[in-house]
């Protein structure tokens, strides 16, 4: 598991967004363990209080569940698993569409160049996931 | 928790703890930055009952520093104390026949987890090693304070990886660390409390994720702040 830090912003919300992506793209499957509090807080060498935080406020908003001295799971509600994906690649096309903005480059021209580079990328990770 | 009240203390005529206040809680990890010579050092054996002061006040739990306290509070330096031509086996003992909390089995556990054996003479140790030791001895004491003074000075950086372990470590589970440094990088995002020092006062006090939620600012930024003003 890897996580690089932005030093300025709050580590228990880039805590809770890798989550959210590994969740939304399915590589925590629903129902999946989740490691230890202590065990995420040595491999990301980050404080455990933090951790606890971010592992509460998962469980707050639904997205991992406890159930007495078990492990944590992510959740099996595919309705909240959709719902962050829905939210994530909201986020991504407004970030993306802020930037491109800026370019002054009309909508029209900009959807062919997207297709192409999707297709370049899916050929990309299908040879990485070959090697 | 630990409550340093407004101590003052001087060495001659020069003042080094002008005072200085701030409050270290069990279940965090309180760290006090400054540039040397700020008072780091002085103020933790303020706290040991190690230095005597004039002003001002120490309350461990809401008391003052007496004998038992050396039941509760462990003091880990920034050298080694402990007589170097000992084994590790033999600073072991020691410390048991020296501390009714000595913790044989987590003292054991520690030096596995830094993957040093107790046949190792201290004296024929690294630098790095030497540091790693000097903390065993003072983590393997079963008490709910740990002062660190500068664990990572002066050591290599794969030392220094292996010591920040044991912050995320059951090690130090449960139990109020104040440690001091002076470069931040090392344990930034392992630290709840940053307390900023210079010339023997507290100039900024802050919880870490406080300051990067609320402002958007890093320890680091928040020093270039305060040190640059």
């Amino acid at each position: 598991m890897r996580l690089t830090l932005d030093s300025r912003a709050p580590v228990y919300i880039q805590v809770i967004e890798y989550f959210k992506v590994q969740i939304a793209s399915g590589e925590l499957e629903k129902g999946a363990e989740i490691p230890s509090r202590r065990e995420l807080a040595n491999t990301l060498k980050i404080n455990p209080n933090t951790v606890q935080r971010a592992y509460k406020e998962m469980e707050e908003v639904g997205l991992i569940f406890t159930e007495g001295n078990m492990p944590s799971k992510v959740t099996k509600d595919e309705e909240v698993i959709k719902a962050i994906k829905d939210a994530l690649l909201q986020d991504s096309i407004t970030n993306f569409i802020t930037s491109v903005q800026s370019l002054n480059v009309p909508l029209e021209a900009i959807i062919p160049l997207i297709e192409e580079k999707y297709k370049q990328a899916n050929v990309q990770s299908k040879e990485e996931d070959n090697d | 928790m630990i409550e340093v009240k407004e101590v003052e203390k001087k060495y001659g005529k020069k003042s080094v703890l002008s005072g200085m206040s701030f409050t270290a809680h069990k279940g965090e990890v309180t760290c006090l930055i400054g540039v040397n010579g700020s008072g780091k050092t002085t103020i933790l054996n303020a706290i040991m009952g190690l230095t005597p002061f004039k002003k001002g006040d120490i309350l461990i739990d809401g008391k003052r520093l007496h004998k038992e306290m050396y039941e509760k509070i462990a003091y880990i330096p920034d050298t080694m104390t402990m007589i170097s031509s000992l084994k590790i086996s033999e600073a072991f003992e020691f410390m048991n026949d020296f501390y009714t909390v000595w913790n044989q089995e987590k003292a054991q556990s520690l030096l596995t987890f830094f993957n040093l054996t107790t046949d190792m003479k201290i004296s024929e140790l690294s630098k790095g090693n030497k540091a790693k030791v000097n903390l065993v001895l003072g983590l393997a004491l079963d008490v709910d304070y740990v002062l660190m003074d500068e664990p990572f000075s002066g050591i290599d950086i794969f030392s220094r990886e292996e010591i920040a372990n044991v912050f995320t470590s059951h090690l130090i589970e449960n139990r109020g660390v104040i440690v001091t440094t002076h470069e931040i990088q090392d344990i930034e995002h392992l630290i709840d409390k940053a307390i900023l020092i210079n010339d023997g006062i507290v100039v900024k006090e802050f919880n870490a994720e406080e300051v990067r939620e609320e402002q958007g600012m890093s320890i680091v930024d928040v020093m270039r702040e305060v040190y640059r003003s």
